[in-house]
C-alpha cells in the first residue's frame, strides 16, 4: 500500500495525471476509500445475497467471497439457512461443492431440492464427528479449490481457531460459515451477524419477517451512508417454493 | 537335395553335412538323426529361436476363445521367463530366444529339462494336458513351424534349414504362412504340397500370385529378411522393502522411509507410465504379526507428495503394537496413467465432476476418520417424510463420476436397495419440507389445550395428510401442520391419527 501511494506521487511529480488513474486502478492493495468505483471492483465485490435490504447494507453489496462469516443465533433453527439459500443455489450454480460439517439435525433432502439446490453437490459430515476432526476437515476443505461453501456448527470457538479458519478461506477462495449461539467480541472473521425473531410494537412475534443486525463486517467504512446496521428482512419460512 | 537347391531361384545353401547340424532333442521322434551335437563355436551369435506348441490350445469354435487363449499363453509366457528374456505370443505357441541363455544352463538339451518339468506342472495347474511339441532354429517362424508339425528338432545353422523346413506338408503352413483357406486351396490345386515345391518357384511369381506377404514369410521362415514381432511383456510388479537398523518405536520416524520407499516407487510408476490406486504398506514387528496399512486411493495417482500426505494423516490416526523392524511397500493394483486435461475452455467445467483437489480431501478424510463419517445426500421417492431422505456414504469415485456424467438417472441401482432414488431432483409432493428432520420425532406437551415444545407454539398451516406404509406394518397415519414458536422458529408438528392422538415434532424449517 506504501509503495503504491508513493509511485503514484511520483507519477503526479512527472505530471502524467492519467498513468495515476491506471495506477489507481490497476493495484487492487489499494483502497480508494468513498469511491464509489471502488465499491464495485471485481476483488471486492460479494456474492449477492439474495436480499436487496442486505446487501444495501454489506460492504462490497454481498456476502464476501472467500471469508470466514459467523451467524449468532439464539437457537438453531431462527431462519439461518433460509438466508444462505440463494447463496447455497449459486455455488451449486457453479458446479462447486457444499460441505456441512456436523450439522444439529438430519439434512433433508426434499427440502434442498425444492429449494433448487442440486443435492448431487453437497457432501454431511455426521454431527458426531468429533470438534477436533471438524476443525481439521473444515480447514482442509476451505482450502479445496472446488468447495464454493462451507457450513459448519460450532460453539465456543476460540479466537485463534477462527482465525486460523479465516486464513484457510482467503487462501482457498472459499466461504466459510460458522453457526454460533453465542457471540465472542473480537473474532477474526470478516463477516458477524445476528439473526432474530422481529417483534412487533406489542411484544408479539413477526413470524414473517427477521432482523439481521450486522456486528462486524470488514471493509465497511462510512458509517453516515452505511449507519442503519439493523435490517428486516422477509424469509421464505420454506412456504413458498424458493426454487422458482 | 543339391538339385533341388539349384533349380528354384531361391540362393544356395550348403549341403547338409553328415554327423549333424540337425540335432534330436529328447523326446518323441520318428526321423532317425544322430544324437545332438552343439557346435562348439557358431560362426556369428545369431539368435536361436525355441518354439512351444500346445495342441491343446484349439481355438473355437470347440475350443478357447481368442482372450481365453491370451491369458492362458501369459500363464505359460512367465514360466518361459524362467529360461528366456525375450519371448513372443503366437496363436497356440510361444517362441523365445534361447541363444543367449545356452551359456547359461550348458546347453540346449539342458534347457529343455530345466523347462519341462516347469512347464507341465503350470499346464497341469491350469487343467490342460502336460503336453507340448516344440523345435528351436535360428528363425521365429521357422521354429514356429517344425514345432507345430510336431518334428521335436533342433536346427543350429540357419544353413541347415531348409533342408529341415523343406518336407513339412502344406496343411501345417496354415496359421504361420498360409493366412486364409483361399491361398491354401489355389497352392493344393497347383500341385504343392511341400514346402520345398513352394521354393521351387519363382519368386516374382509368387509375390505376383499370393502377394508380397506371403512370399516375405517365406523368407523369414529362411532367415532370408528380419522378423519383427510382438514381445510379450510381463505385468509389472513392485514390491520394495527397507530394512531397518534398529527398531524403530513411533511412526513419525518412519516416515523418511515411507518417503524413501514411495520415491522408489514413484519413478517406477512414471518409467512405465503406470500409476496406482491401491498400495499396501506392511511394518513388520520382530515377533508379532505385520501390521498392514491399506492405502487405497479414490484416484489413481503417482505423486509422491499426495500418497506421503496420505500416509501423514493416517499415521496421526494409528498406533503401533510393536517396534518396527522393516517396512515393505507393495503396489496392489496397476492403472493406466491418465494425465491431467488441461482444457483450453476451463471455464465451461463439468457440473459435479470431481477435480483432483476435491478428491484428494475425500481421500484425507477418509484416512483420517474412516470411511463412515461423510455422506452424501439424495430423495427417495418415499411418501412418509422420514424415509423420503437418504444419507449414503460417500460414493466412490467412479460412481460419483458416472453419475454427473449420465446427468444421474442411471445410478438407480447403485446399492440402495431396491426403492426408486429419485436423484434427478423430482419431489414426490410440492408442499413445504423443513431442513432439518428430528432423527425420532419428539412428543409435544398440550398445556391447557395449547401445544408446547419449550415454547408455547401457535399453528400457522395445515394439515396436510400423510398416510403411508400400511403394508409395512407400522402404519403411519398423520396429519402435518407448520407451527411457529414464541420465538420465531418454524416447526414441522404432526398430530397421529391413533387413538392416544398425540402431538410431535418432526422437524425444523431453518
Amino acid at each position: 500500500m506504501k509503495t503504491a501511494t508513493s509511485s503514484s506521487t511520483a507519477s503526479t511529480i512527472s505530471g502524467n495525471s492519467a498513468s495515476v488513474e491506471e495506477l489507481l486502478q490497476s493495484s487492487p492493495e489499494l483502497w480508494r476509500g468513498c469511491h464509489p468505483e471502488a465499491r464495485d471492483r471485481d476483488g471486492f465485490r460479494g456474492v449477492t445475497t439474495g436480499y436487496p435490504e442486505l446487501d444495501a447494507v454489506l460492504p462490497g453489496h454481498g456476502w464476501p467471497r472467500n471469508a470466514m462469516m459467523e451467524i449468532i443465533t439464539p437457537y438453531w433453527g431462527m431462519g439461518e439457512l433460509q438466508l444462505l439459500l440463494p447463496l447455497m443455489r449459486s455455488v451449486t450454480g457453479q458446479g462447486k461443492w457444499i460441505l456441512w460439517i456436523s450439522p444439529p439435525y438430519l439434512l433433508y433432502a426434499p427440502a434442498l431440492v425444492k429449494a433448487g439446490i442440486d443435492t448431487r453437490q453437497i457432501l454431511v459430515m455426521q454431527m458426531e464427528t468429533s470438534c477436533r476432526d471438524a476443525l481439521w476437515s473444515m480447514e482442509k476443505a476451505l482450502q479445496t479449490e472446488n468447495c464454493g461453501l462451507v457450513l459448519a456448527w460450532q460453539n465456543w470457538l476460540p479466537h485463534r481457531v477462527i482465525r486460523r479458519l479465516q486464513l484457510a478461506a482467503e487462501g482457498g477462495q472459499t466461504l466459510g460459515v460458522l453457526f454460533h449461539h453465542h457471540e465472542s467480541k473480537d473474532s477474526p472473521s470478516a463477516l458477524r451477524l445476528s439473526l432474530n425473531a422481529c417483534r412487533n410494537s406489542i411484544g408479539k412475534v413477526d413470524y414473517r419477517h427477521s432482523e439481521i443486525q450486522i456486528r462486524k463486517s470488514r471493509g465497511t467504512y462510512n458509517l453516515r451512508t452505511y449507519g442503519q446496521r439493523t435490517v428486516r428482512i422477509t424469509l421464505n419460512g420454506g412456504e413458498n417454493s424458493a426454487g422458482k | 537335395m543339391e538339385k533341388l537347391h539349384n533349380t528354384g531361384q531361391l540362393p544356395l545353401l550348403a549341403p547338409v553335412r553328415r554327423q549333424s547340424p540337425v540335432a534330436r532333442l529328447p523326446g518323441c521322434s520318428r526321423t532317425s538323426l544322430p544324437p545332438p551335437q552343439v557346435q562348439p563355436q557358431a560362426r556369428r551369435q545369431q539368435a536361436l529361436w525355441y518354439a512351444l506348441y500346445f495342441p491343446q490350445l484349439h481355438p473355437k469354435p470347440d475350443g478357447l476363445s481368442e482372450s481365453q487363449q491370451q491369458a492362458l499363453l501369459r500363464e505359460l509366457a512367465a514360466v518361459v521367463e524362467n529360461v528366456s528374456s525375450l519371448i513372443s505370443i503366437h496363436p497356440q505357441a510361444l517362441v523365445f530366444e534361447i541363444r543367449s541363455s545356452l551359456k547359461y544352463f550348458g546347453g540346449a538339451d539342458l534347457l529343455h529339462r530345466h523347462l519341462k518339468p516347469l512347464l507341465e506342472k503350470k499346464l497341469t495347474d491350469l487343467n490342460l494336458a502336460p503336453t507340448f511339441h516344440y523345435a528351436a532354429c535360428p528363425t521365429a517362424v521357422g521354429s514356429l513351424l517344425l514345432a507345430k508339425a510336431g518334428r521335436n528338432l533342433l536346427v543350429y545353422r540357419k544353413d541347415n534349414l531348409r533342408a529341415a523346413l523343406g518336407g513339412l506338408p502344406l496343411s501345417l503352413l496354415s496359421d504361420v504362412l498360409i493366412t486364409s483357406r483361399k491361398q491354401y486351396r489355389r497352392l493344393s490345386n497347383m500341385g504343392l504340397r511341400q514346402l520345398r515345391d513352394i521354393w521351387r518357384l519363382p519368386t516374382d511369381g509368387l509375390k505376383k500370385r499370393f502377394g508380397s506377404e506371403f512370399v516375405n514369410r517365406l523368407n523369414q521362415s529362411i532367415g532370408k529378411t528380419p522378423e519383427p514381432m510382438a514381445r510379450y511383456r510381463p505385468l509389472p510388479a513392485f514390491n520394495a522393502c527397507f530394512d531397518l537398523s534398529c527398531a524403530v518405536e513411533t511412526l513419525d520416524s518412519l516416515l523418511p522411509v515411507a518417503e524413501e520407499l514411495l520415491t522408489r516407487l514413484c519413478d517406477f510408476l512414471k518409467k512405465r507410465d503406470l500409476c496406482s490406486s491401491h498400495l499396501l504398506l506392511v511394518l513388520e514387528h520382530e515377533q508379532q504379526n505385520d501390521t498392514l496399512v491399506n492405502l487405497s486411493l479414490r484416484q489413481a495417482t503417482r505423486s509422491r507428495q499426495h500418497i506421503m500426505l496420505l500416509l501423514e494423516t493416517r499415521f496421526t490416526r494409528m498406533e503401533i503394537p510393536a517396534p518396527v523392524s522393516a517396512v515393505r511397500l507393495e503396489v496392489m493394483r496397476f492403472d493406466a496413467f491418465v494425465p491431467a486435461d488441461d482444457d483450453l475452455l476451463r471455464e465451461n467445467h463439468n457440473r459435479g465432476t470431481l477435480s483432483p483437489s476435491l478428491t484428494t480431501f475425500l481421500e484425507q478424510l477418509q484416512a483420517r476418520m474412516g470411511d463412515r463419517h461423510i455422506k452424501s445426500i439424495h430423495c427417495i421417492a418415499d411418501h412418509c417424510p422420514e424415509y423420503a431422505s437418504d444419507q449414503p456414504d460417500c460414493p466412490d469415485p467412479g460412481t460419483l463420476e458416472n453419475a454427473s456424467r449420465h446427468n444421474i438417472g442411471s445410478s438407480a441401482g447403485k446399492g440402495v436397495g431396491k426403492r426408486a432414488v429419485t436423484t434427478d431432483n423430482k419431489l414426490t409432493v410440492n408442499n413445504p419440507r423443513p431442513f432439518w428432520l428430528l432423527a425420532r420425532p419428539q412428543q409435544l406437551a398440550v398445556k391447557k389445550g395449547r401445544l408446547y415444545y419449550r415454547r408455547r407454539i401457535t399453528l400457522l398451516r395445515g394439515p396436510e395428510r400423510i398416510e403411508a406404509r400400511w403394508w409395512s406394518g407400522c402404519d403411519v397415519r398423520r396429519d402435518y401442520y407448520i407451527a411457529v414458536d414464541d420465538c420465531g422458529i418454524r416447526l414441522w408438528i404432526y398430530h397421529e391419527k391413533t387413538a392416544q392422538g398425540a402431538w410431535f415434532l418432526h422437524g425444523l424449517f431453518a
